[in-house]
């Protein structure tokens, strides 16, 4: 277990393809600092680099440039499994953060060891079922009494819950969701959006929240970031977000950006 | 015909333990792990140089069961090496790659243990005979059964047992979402080659037992052991089912023993044994294809 963390990045940077043809500049020098307990949500068209930068913080790829600090330790090259120990993370696809073939109990049994060394004690004992009980029970979907059920067998909005719990059963130092509900249906999607901020919430835990949707990123969260090729273009904390409307967002980026906007997904819902 | 059905479960059962370390690689880890063909040999050569060599049969099978570990390990950090910086679990080519070159080397690695093509084992003490001397029992016919029968039942409760615990969670994690399991904190490259490490361990064992039971080891032994384990994989699922993981090792060793009493039986209808290997691949394709047919035909 390990306490909410205040995240530092510094002068990130992330080309991709270097040197070729088909050379991306991902990230071109983040810098953000995001105190311990701070809900941070992030928008941007595609390819503004928001899902690299949460990437980039959990390590699924070798930096070009910068550094990230987590709780004050120097993180940047530590491998991807190693920093997973204490960073949570829920990604868009339900299916991805569930092994589907594996029980609901051995699904959370997984998610308790996360912080530890596994070892060759038994996975799932009759003290890590009360945990899950309890802790499934919240979630208000009957999932408590079907612990031995595979999650090939629960619905995508059940999934995504199951993995919401996951990411944050063991108390992570930072929460990473990377578009988390866009894959629900609008009613699914808002359920698992209350449960997020009442886990995030009650816990304090340090998030970083990616979303094409500006009305989510209006309403949750402590701190508005908008990226814009790879570099944060508006950063607006709670107060000033309190005042804005999606309107006054989208003019905001025209300004900011100085080029038509793509309105694409962002306005829908 | 009790003579088929006792050999066939002795053949079936001496052959369950690479059934098992088909059915890790192959459904557990997601790892098509085509080492098997030269583990199996190489445990079958180092068993069989070492008693050879005087040393003893319990020795000689521990030391064939740590060659094929090693085995493992090699093709794991192969792969290591042949995939791309980011991981993409369901892209094989490394996977068939890393497997196929330590397939290969070990040929040569298995004649130079071996120093020729085929050592023979007759009239040097095996493990079989160690076991009939100590229980005053002459180990042919359903004692070997009895004998190797009870090792099987031993290897599926410690395998069981394994999968069970915390580390073997993150094993079958492995095979089943590896982002999902990185995510969580494991390092998949070490649960991978473990897995392969154990594997490998098997079918190495089925290696060394299978020279001792028919009284020599050859460097050709090994040839189709995917295809014969794939075979026995996919009848233990369909014959016996797999509603757990507990339940399908049991299933996977009745899978073996079913293909070797087809073998027996195929034999015994004058099929000639040059024959069997087309017929188990056309089965192994016959049953892989099943469901692509099945679910065409229903959209049709």
């Amino acid at each position: 277990m390990s306490a909410p963390a205040t995240l530092d990045v510094g002068g990130l940077r992330k080309v991709f393809f270097p040197g070729t043809a088909n050379e991306v500049v991902a990230l071109n020098g983040i810098d953000l600092e995001v105190p311990a307990g701070q809900f941070v949500s992030i928008i941007g068209s595609n390819g503004s680099g928001k899902s690299t930068l949460l990437n980039a913080v959990a390590g699924t790829f070798p930096l070009s440039g910068g550094t990230i600090t987590l709780g004050g330790r120097d993180v940047t090259k530590q491998a991807e499994h190693v920093r997973s120990r204490v960073i949570g993370r829920v990604f868009q696809d339900p299916r991805a953060g569930t092994a589907p073939s594996m029980t609901i109990e051995e699904n959370l049994a997984i998610s308790l060891l996360r912080s530890k060394r596994s070892g060759l004690r038994r996975g799932v004992t009759n003290r890590r079922r009360e945990v899950m009980r309890a802790q499934l029970s919240r979630l208000h979907m009957g999932l408590e009494d079907r612990l031995k059920a595979g999650v090939n067998k629960l619905s995508g909005g059940q999934r995504q819950a199951m993995s919401l719990l996951m990411a944050t059963i063991a108390e992570p130092s930072l929460l990473l969701l990377d578009e988390h509900t866009a894959a629900l249906d609008p009613k699914v999607a808002a359920t698992i959006m209350e449960l997020t901020a009442a886990i995030v919430i009650e816990r304090g835990l340090t998030t970083l929240m990616v979303t094409h949707n500006m009305e989510l990123a209006l309403r949750y969260g402590d701190r508005l970031i908008m990226m814009h090729g790879g570099r944060v273009v508006l950063d607006l904390d709670e107060q000033q977000k309190s005042t804005l409307e999606v309107g006054d967002l989208i003019e905001k980026f025209h300004e900011v950006a100085g080029e038509a906007f793509a309105v694409d997904r962002m306005l829908l819902e | 015909m009790q003579v088929i059905i006792s050999s066939a479960l002795e053949q079936g059962l001496i052959y369950c333990f690479m059934v098992l370390g088909v059915f890790l690689t192959f459904r557990v880890l997601d790892f098509p792990d085509l080492t098997v063909d030269g583990s199996l040999p190489l445990g079958a050569a180092v068993t069989g140089a070492l008693i050879i060599g005087g040393h003893s049969p319990l020795l000689a099978t521990a030391a064939g069961v740590g060659a094929g570990m090693c085995a493992g390990m090699v093709t794991g950090f192969l792969h290591l090496l042949l995939k791309s910086g980011e991981s993409d679990s369901t892209n094989y080519g490394p996977k068939l790659l890393a497997g196929i070159l330590t397939m290969t080397a070990l040929y040569t690695v298995n004649l130079r243990i071996m120093g020729r093509s085929n050592i023979p084992l007759l009239g040097v003490d095996t493990i079989f005979e160690k076991l009939g001397n100590a229980l005053s029992l002459t180990m042919i016919g359903w004692n070997v059964v009895l004998a190797v029968g009870a090792l099987a039942i031993v290897v599926k409760y410690l395998l069981d047992w394994l999968l069970h615990t915390e580390f073997g969670l993150t094993l079958l994690a492995t095979g089943d979402n590896e982002q999902m399991i990185r995510a969580m904190g494991t390092n998949t490259n070490f649960t991978r080659i473990v897995g392969l490490a154990i594997a490998n361990g098997l079918v190495a064992l089925t290696g060394s037992l299978v020279a001792q039971q028919q009284g020599f080891a050859d460097v050709g032994m090994g040839l189709g052991t995917i295809v014969a384990g794939l075979a026995g994989v996919i009848m233990g699922e369909v014959i016996f089912g797999m509603r757990s993981i507990s339940w399908v090792l049991f299933s996977v060793i009745g899978g073996s023993i079913v293909y070797r009493l087809l073998i027996a039986i195929s034999l015994r209808l004058g099929i000639a044994p040059t024959d069997l290997k087309l017929l188990t691949a056309v089965l192994v394709v016959v049953a892989l294809s099943i469901p692509t047919v099945r679910s065409k035909v229903v959209r049709l």
